[in-house]
């Protein structure tokens, strides 16, 4: 009676989306314009393209490699040591990214809704959640994705489309943005968003037919990356290039700025923030999953319930680290563009050396089976 | 969600039909004095037994032996004693043998449709314990059962707990045999099949599993076998029972194991694939595997046009939702974002609580309590006196309440209408779940505001994800996404369009339909004055 225990195509495209739009989509808008003012959202656009490639080298190692996940094959293809050292590195980096994205949040709670509660309740309370979700198999942790994908859409749609009544096009041309207007920093920083969306690696063993991962993770980047271009478009439309700066989070300012005709809601900001907590937890138990993944590999161990737990506090110490949000957006930038160095180089580096050395996974399916009987 | 470890189950004796109370001979020996004494012995000295000696064809010694409570005496006067005691007219002139008696007796003599005859001593009690007469023969190791059982049973009535506009009024009632007549009437097929296991070491309770052969999963069904062969428990008294021992998550606060009082509910869900276990003794059939979806679909959505079922099935769930987070919404916005709700009516929540010398979550928590007392009170009660009850408790308290400064109007409001919701939620048992969660969810949205609220909801949506029913996700049709059962989940699709049986079932035979598409009406009253 069991039912098929292979992931689909469609639920990998929802994973992808829903880990990829999380705690970055408030910020998005101010980090795009922050340095190529009205070129906001070809910044946005640059980075998309950072994070495309850098997902697509994933997905073409996976195929090559359709059973195991980054941890299993980079074993294989650079020799033991090296890879222990590169997979320490992703779980730590993954655990750290996590830790950030959870104080990120944990400050936006406090500043939108809960003002007098201490931001370390939130954050245990989320990390809690998100350690009670990863503790499951990778199929139930898909169904948590693919469920929740409508709350993570909905919402940005739903922003962007009422504010559509204050924007302004002038706010956006010129479109490359005023001179000097650098696209360096901020490509980057947007790339990095993207960087929960690194749990293919993990979906793709499970599916069926690893070759239409393809499918789904240009599936997945071309929706996320149309609703974060629409988002940083609505905001500078709204705000201009200028304001964006000085607000912290536009993407909740925009919630903030629109009302809904009838007078029944007389802010929406709340309800913006509450069901943009889904997808804070959807994208922070992506990347937490990846690295209690990560550290399985690394220690050898079979329990990932563990793991999980065990991992809780460091996280929590690690997003009490910065003392206030600037300090925190500091790190987050560092991290992010550390973080790409490892997540697009070491797949990078991976699949040149597969080529050369012409290193192939097992195919998938019954290969033993066939082996024996020839 | 919260993972909890399978529960051990007991492992002893899986063998149900062979179980026997102490002390049970193996064999009857043939001699009718040393039966009676083994028999004796099991039986003691009810009053109720009747142990009758006879002269069988004026040859034989014989006796029967049976409740006189359990069986039908009218049918063991006519049936039994008399062709017995009078030999009939077409054996007058056959000598008959020891040899031959048993097979003259049930072939040629008695009028009873069921006959077996068992030689072993434990089936011998078993047989006079279910109601039926034994009758052992000096000289014969072993005896004849005869099915002489009659129990008292109720009519057929409307069921109590799933009232239906529309569609049969018919339910079950306690006795298996009538509950599976009221099945068999309905799927005229030979591969509509049941199987029988007796469960309880003292009850031996019928226990029947009634599938369709050729549509239902052999895997499920073998499973539901497997379970129910493991239970090991000293009475069977309700189907309720035999649900908490077959269930996948004992701990998860949500049914995963449907149940019905209506014979077209249970004739739907055979006809899906699914698989019915009934229980003798009890109203209630159980549905296997139960999705969450099923707890808000009642049989008026297929009776009614499809638009009409979906927009009422809606309104359902509406009311499942609001029955879950309405007192907790009201909480968290009322005390951690009143900016939210326009400020005229925000001025006159405030108003309405200027007296009220408690947070609002306690406030609500209060009258939130006070309200399930008086809903089991109200369920307990003689029907004559609930509705009063109701209205004293309700209209009277609930008003005094306010008068007295002790709640707010709109927190009775609020306290009113999710119990209204909770109420419209078809199945019993989903409907308490969600009731009870709306309490933790209450003191998570005064804890955190909106915040605990969508966190306690998170946490409830990742319980359901998590769950499976028989290897079923209870989610499904929604997550994992399925074309087909979606036709059928929050909107009521047209019949027409269910071609397949919910693929989440895997049934051996898919297909609904005989045809694709939706049916064509041909215009036959239409007047056609060329052919007059």
């Amino acid at each position: 009676m069991q039912a098929s225990s292979h992931i689909t195509e469609r639920q990998v495209g929802a994973v992808v989306i829903s880990a990829i739009i999380g705690v970055g989509i408030l910020a998005l808008p101010r980090i795009a314009a922050e340095e190529a003012n009205t070129g906001a959202p070809l910044v946005t656009l640059l980075g998309i393209g950072i994070a495309f490639i850098g997902l697509l080298l994933l997905t073409l190692l996976g195929i090559r490699f359709p059973r195991e996940s980054i941890f299993e094959y980079g074993q294989r293809i650079i020799g033991r040591p090296l890879a222990y050292v590169f997979n320490t590195c992703l779980a730590v980096f993954f655990i750290l990214l996590t830790a950030l994205a959870v104080r990120e949040f944990g400050e936006v709670i406090t500043s939108a809704v809960l003002r007098r509660t201490p931001t370390e309740v939130t954050i245990i309370t989320m990390m809690i959640l998100v350690v009670m979700a990863t503790r499951q198999k990778l199929l139930k942790f898909t169904y948590f994705h693919v469920f929740y994908l409508p709350f993570i859409l909905v919402p940005g749609l739903a922003i962007v489309l009422v504010s559509l009544q204050n924007a302004e096009l002038l706010n956006l041309q010129p479109i490359i943005g005023n001179i000097p207007a650098r696209y360096g920093k901020g490509a980057l920083t947007i790339a990095a968003l993207f960087q929960p969306a690194f749990i293919v690696t993990l979906l793709i063993p499970a599916m069926q037919t690893p070759k239409k991962a393809i499918k789904s993770f240009l599936g997945g980047i071309f929706i996320s990356g149309t609703l974060y271009m629409l988002i940083v478009c609505a905001a500078v439309a709204v705000f201009g290039p200028h304001e964006i700066n000085h607000l912290m989070w536009p993407t909740l300012e925009l919630a903030r700025a629109t009302t809904i005709p009838g007078d029944t809601l007389e802010r929406l900001d709340a309800i913006f923030i509450i069901v943009w907590v889904v997808s804070v937890f959807t994208s922070l138990a992506a990347s937490y999953y990846i690295s209690i993944n990560g550290a399985q590999k690394v220690f050898g161990s079979q329990d990932h319930r563990f793991i999980s737990h065990f991992f809780l506090p460091f996280v929590f110490i690690l997003a009490m680290i910065p003392k206030s949000v600037f300090s925190l957006y500091v790190f987050v930038e560092i991290v992010g563009i550390i973080g790409l160095a490892l997540t697009i180089g070491y797949p990078f580096i991976l699949l040149i050396v597969a080529l050369l050395r012409k290193v192939r996974g097992e195919p998938h399916g019954n290969s033993s089976e066939v082996q024996e009987t020839d | 969600m919260i993972r909890f470890r399978n529960r051990k189950k007991p492992q002893k004796n899986p063998n149900l039909t062979t179980r026997r109370t102490p002390g049970t001979p193996e064999k009857l020996t043939g001699c009718l004095e040393s039966d009676l004494m083994i028999v004796r012995s099991c039986l003691g000295d009810s009053d109720d037994i009747e142990i009758r000696h006879l002269h069988i064809f004026n040859e034989f010694q014989g006796v029967i032996i049976y409740y006189t409570t359990l069986v039908d005496t009218l049918s063991i006067y006519r049936d039994i004693h008399k062709p017995l005691m009078y030999k009939p007219r077409h054996l007058e002139d056959k000598s008959i043998h020891l040899d031959n008696l048993m097979d003259t007796l049930m072939n040629e003599t008695l009028y009873i449709s069921e006959t077996a005859r068992v030689s072993d001593g434990a089936d011998i009690l078993d047989a006079i314990t279910e109601g039926s007469t034994v009758l052992l023969i000096d000289g014969i190791p072993g005896g004849l059962v005869l099915d002489t059982r009659q129990i008292e049973k109720r009519g057929i009535e409307q069921p109590q707990t799933e009232h239906s506009i529309r569609g049969p009024k018919d339910g079950f009632i306690e006795v298996l045999d009538s509950n599976i007549s009221l099945l068999r009437a309905r799927i005229k097929v030979g591969d509509f099949r049941i199987k029988i296991v007796r469960i309880g070491k003292r009850t031996k309770t019928r226990v029947a599993l009634c599938y369709i052969e050729s549509i239902a999963n052999p895997k499920l069904l073998k499973e539901a076998e497997k379970r129910l062969s493991k239970i090991d428990i000293d009475g069977i008294l309700d189907s309720g029972y035999i649900e908490q021992f077959i269930e996948d998550h004992p701990y998860s606060p949500f049914p995963q194991v449907q149940n019905t009082e209506r014979p077209d509910k249970a004739t739907a869900s055979i006809l899906e694939g699914r698989v019915i276990i009934m229980v003798d003794g009890s109203p209630f059939s159980l549905i296997i595997p139960a999705v969450f979806n099923q707890f808000y679909q009642v049989t008026d959505d297929y009776s009614e046009r499809f638009i009409m079922g979906s927009l009422v099935r809606f309104i359902r769930l509406l009311a499942i939702v609001f029955s879950l987070i309405f007192p907790a919404l009201y909480v968290s916005i009322i005390s951690f974002n009143p900016e939210m709700i326009p400020t005229d009516f925000a001025v006159a929540v405030a108003g309405g609580r200027a007296g009220v010398p408690f947070p609002a979550v306690v406030e609500v928590l209060l009258i939130e309590v006070s309200m399930e007392v008086l809903r089991e009170a109200t369920l307990r009660l003689p029907q004559q006196i609930g509705g009063a009850l109701s209205i004293v408790g309700v209209l009277v308290v609930g008003e005094a309440a306010v008068g007295a400064g002790f709640a707010s109007p709109i927190t009775v409001v609020v306290i009113a209408l999710t119990t209204i919701g909770s109420f419209a939620t078809p199945a019993y048992n989903a409907a308490i779940s969600i009731r009870m969660l709306r309490f933790p969810l209450l003191i998570a949205g005064g804890m955190f505001g909106l915040y605990g609220l969508m966190i306690g909801l998170i946490i409830i949506m990742n319980h359901l994800l998590f769950l499976d029913s028989f290897g079923v996700p209870y989610m499904n049709p929604v997550t994992p996404v399925s074309k087909q059962g979606l036709k059928d989940s929050l909107i009521r699709g047209p019949l027409w369009s269910f071609k397949k049986r919910p693929s989440h079932l895997h049934t051996l035979d898919d297909d609904r339909l005989g045809y694709e598409g939706v049916p064509k009406a041909e215009p036959v009253l239409q007047s056609n004055k060329q052919g007059e």
